[in-house]
């Protein structure tokens, strides 16, 4: 079943792709939504109810005028939740969802059952003069593409290979993220002093390789949510879920209350 | 007809083995192939070129550009205070600061009003939008360039125009809630307005403000569809009809005593766009927002693909470009004074009447002294002919 709605989310449009039954997981896409025909989108909807949503300006979904910050989107997703039929979600973020899914948490949506954070961005680690976020705007493809993937020439789409369409949207997501998240570039100041308030069962898993943050700022990240804990997954850059989908869904499995 | 001389004063003494493995030229090169004993002296000689204009009748020019060769001019208002004191004559174009990159429009306001008052009143302003590897040096979003420039704009003119003491801004980009800069400028409400574009729908903004709208280094194609959406906006608009002193055109000129010393002397321009204009992909066409999305398939691949249009910015199509092909498009006026008048008087058949013509008369290895000898031969030759246009 491949549906992909339109929902009207506190008068804001939300493209809203949904897989599955059983548990619901609000799955927040990263630097692109999620492919309807990625294999960690079936294997995630055998035992769940996955709603994934493309954040308003990426790939190819309307933006309104205005709403252009991560204020925004936290907004949107809180709405989101109080909207879906579920009492109760697991809230998974990927990457930049995950900085938007770290942010909800904190807010302590009463909605938000579990949180699994996957190579997220969001917050500031290092000192000053260390950057914890690979630079992707300002920083050479070549070098980015290195970093991104544990196999790049496996993993990495050729331009080549992609049809006008999902140039376009790879162009548009590139454009939402820079919108969104340029300054600070792709985290929030204030949030790593209130991710304490995180109080439901959380995982932080992340790629071995991930050369965009690496899995010390995961280690970090995860250190500062109370109980939360902290999985490396093997053979996967900043993207397990397209290098490892198995090994993710399994971990996210084992993490799920049976 | 009125000149403008223009040197961006670029730093071209970097190795060429160094240049050739730099992934960009411009953003990323390390400064420590600066070296600021040269750098003084090319300062020294471009103040010296500009004085040397101020006695010989040709308006100056100064712009800004970060963190490459291309450019030393990193804050377009320090170079007018010099000018402001030092010239005495003629007019003063900034061209200008890049009010998209800046944080506080108010600062920039009041070091325009500054550089007026020191002139006593011989400032012009201009605007541009910037791109590119300006983005990343300046620390500045690229997407939203459009809205934050003309959000700066208009609080900069409120700024230069306020006389009732503080005013408060709370806008989309820019918040300042206290206005109030000291000394207001010499010329009332403000300095005359010029803006850098070729983009139609910003042309048409221009048309509607009554902007000078100037081209640099556009073909005659493409200065001939930025100004017919101007004028197209202005009818529109109910407006009277823009004189030639509302367009302008940059282009590398040079004026030799032979058509061969011209062009051959002229062509060491060309290193602007040969050499400075070598940018990294994710300072130029992957930077976001830099082309719109829809053009992206021409982008990203590596191969044209049949039915998309080409995405390159505007003038990273000219990289490579001979002196021919630059002289035939209009990019470049070079010659004895007769050629160099007469291919500016063709140009302008082409394209319509214009007032102002900026030189970028000294570029790359270009000496000091071939430059202003070209100045002279185009002041004592060229200009009192243009006048008369």
């Amino acid at each position: 079943m491949v549906a992909t709605e339109r929902l009207d989310v506190g008068g804001i449009p939300l493209e809203v792709l949904r897989r599955g039954a059983g548990r619901p997981l609000l799955l927040l896409h990263g630097e692109a939504p999620i492919d309807p025909g990625a294999p960690v989108l079936d294997l995630l909807a055998a035992d769940t109810r996955v709603i994934a949503p493309t954040h308003p300006g990426f790939g190819h979904s309307t933006r309104p005028d205005g709403f252009d910050t991560v204020y925004d989107l936290v907004h949107l997703y809180l709405d989101l939740l109080e909207q879906l039929p579920h009492e109760r979600v697991t809230l998974m973020g990927l990457s930049f969802g995950g900085w938007l899914a770290a942010e909800i948490a904190a807010a302590r949506s009463s909605r938000v059952e579990r949180l699994i954070l996957v190579d997220a961005v969001g917050i500031k680690v290092g000192d000053r003069e260390t950057p914890d976020i690979l630079d992707v705007f300002n920083t050479s493809p070549a070098e980015v593409r290195r970093r991104r993937w544990h196999e790049p020439a496996k993993w990495a789409p050729d331009p080549d290979a992609l049809s006008n369409e999902a140039l376009i949207a790879h162009a548009r997501n590139r454009e939402s993220l820079c919108l969104y998240a340029w300054h600070p570039y792709l985290y929030n100041p204030q949030l790593a002093r209130w991710l304490g308030r995180i109080t439901v069962p959380t995982l932080v898993l992340w790629g071995a390789s991930d050369g965009i943050v690496t899995p010390a700022y995961g280690r970090a990240y995860c250190a500062r949510i109370p109980g939360a804990r902290f999985e490396l997954i093997e053979a996967a850059g900043h993207h397990p879920e397209i290098e490892q989908p198995g090994a993710l869904v399994e971990r996210v499995r084992a993490f799920m209350p049976s | 007809m009125q000149a403008w001389y223009l040197n961006e004063n670029p730093y071209p003494f970097v190795p060429p083995d160094v240049l050739e493995a730099a992934e960009s030229v411009r953003g990323s090169l390390p400064n420590r192939y600066c070296d600021p004993k040269i750098a003084a002296d090319l300062f020294q000689e471009a103040l010296d070129e500009y004085l040397l204009c101020d006695d010989i009748g040709i308006n100056v020019v100064s712009n800004e550009h970060h963190a490459g060769i291309n450019c030393l001019l990193g804050a377009s208002p320090l170079i007018l205070g010099i000018l402001a004191r030092q010239t005495r004559n003629v007019r003063i174009l900034s061209l200008g600061t890049l009010i998209t990159v800046r944080t506080d429009p108010v600062r920039v306001a009041e070091e325009y009003a500054t550089a007026d008052v020191i002139s006593r009143g011989r400032l012009e302003i201009g605007f541009v939008k910037s791109g590119g590897s300006e983005m990343a040096s300046g620390n500045a979003n690229p997407i939203g360039i459009v809205d934050r420039f003309w959000e700066a704009i208009d609080l900069i003119l409120k700024t230069l125009a306020h006389r009732d003491g503080p005013f408060s801004w709370e806008g989309k980009y820019f918040t300042h809630r206290h206005v109030n800069i000291w000394p207001g400028p010499w010329q009332q409400p403000h300095p005359p307005l010029w803006a850098a574009t070729g983009d139609p729908t910003t042309s048409a903004e221009l048309g509607r403000r009554g902007i000078v709208n100037v081209m640099v280094f556009r073909t005659a194609e493409e200065t001939t569809r930025a100004w017919t959406a101007y004028r197209k906006a202005r009818a529109e608009a109910g407006l009277p009809e823009p004189g030639p002193d509302r367009f302008g055109h940059t282009a590398f000129v040079y004026t030799g005593d032979t058509d061969e010393e011209g062009v051959r002397v002229g062509s060491k321009l060309l290193w602007f766009l040969n050499t400075a204009l070598r940018s990294a992909p994710q300072y130029g066409k992957l930077l976001p927002g830099a082309v719109p999305a829809a053009l992206a398939p021409a982008l990203y691949t590596t191969k044209p693909r049949p039915g998309v249009p080409a995405a390159a910015r505007p003038a990273a199509g000219l990289i490579g470009i001979t002196a021919e092909q630059a002289m035939a498009k209009g990019l470049m006026f070079a010659g004895n004074p007769d050629s160099v008048y007469r291919q500016i008087c063709e140009y302008r058949e082409r394209v319509g009447p214009f007032e102002h013509l900026v030189l970028a008369s000294r570029s790359g290895f270009m000496t000091h002294a071939e430059a202003t000898k070209g100045l002279k031969l185009f002041a004592n030759e060229v200009l009192p002919r243009l006048r008369e246009l």
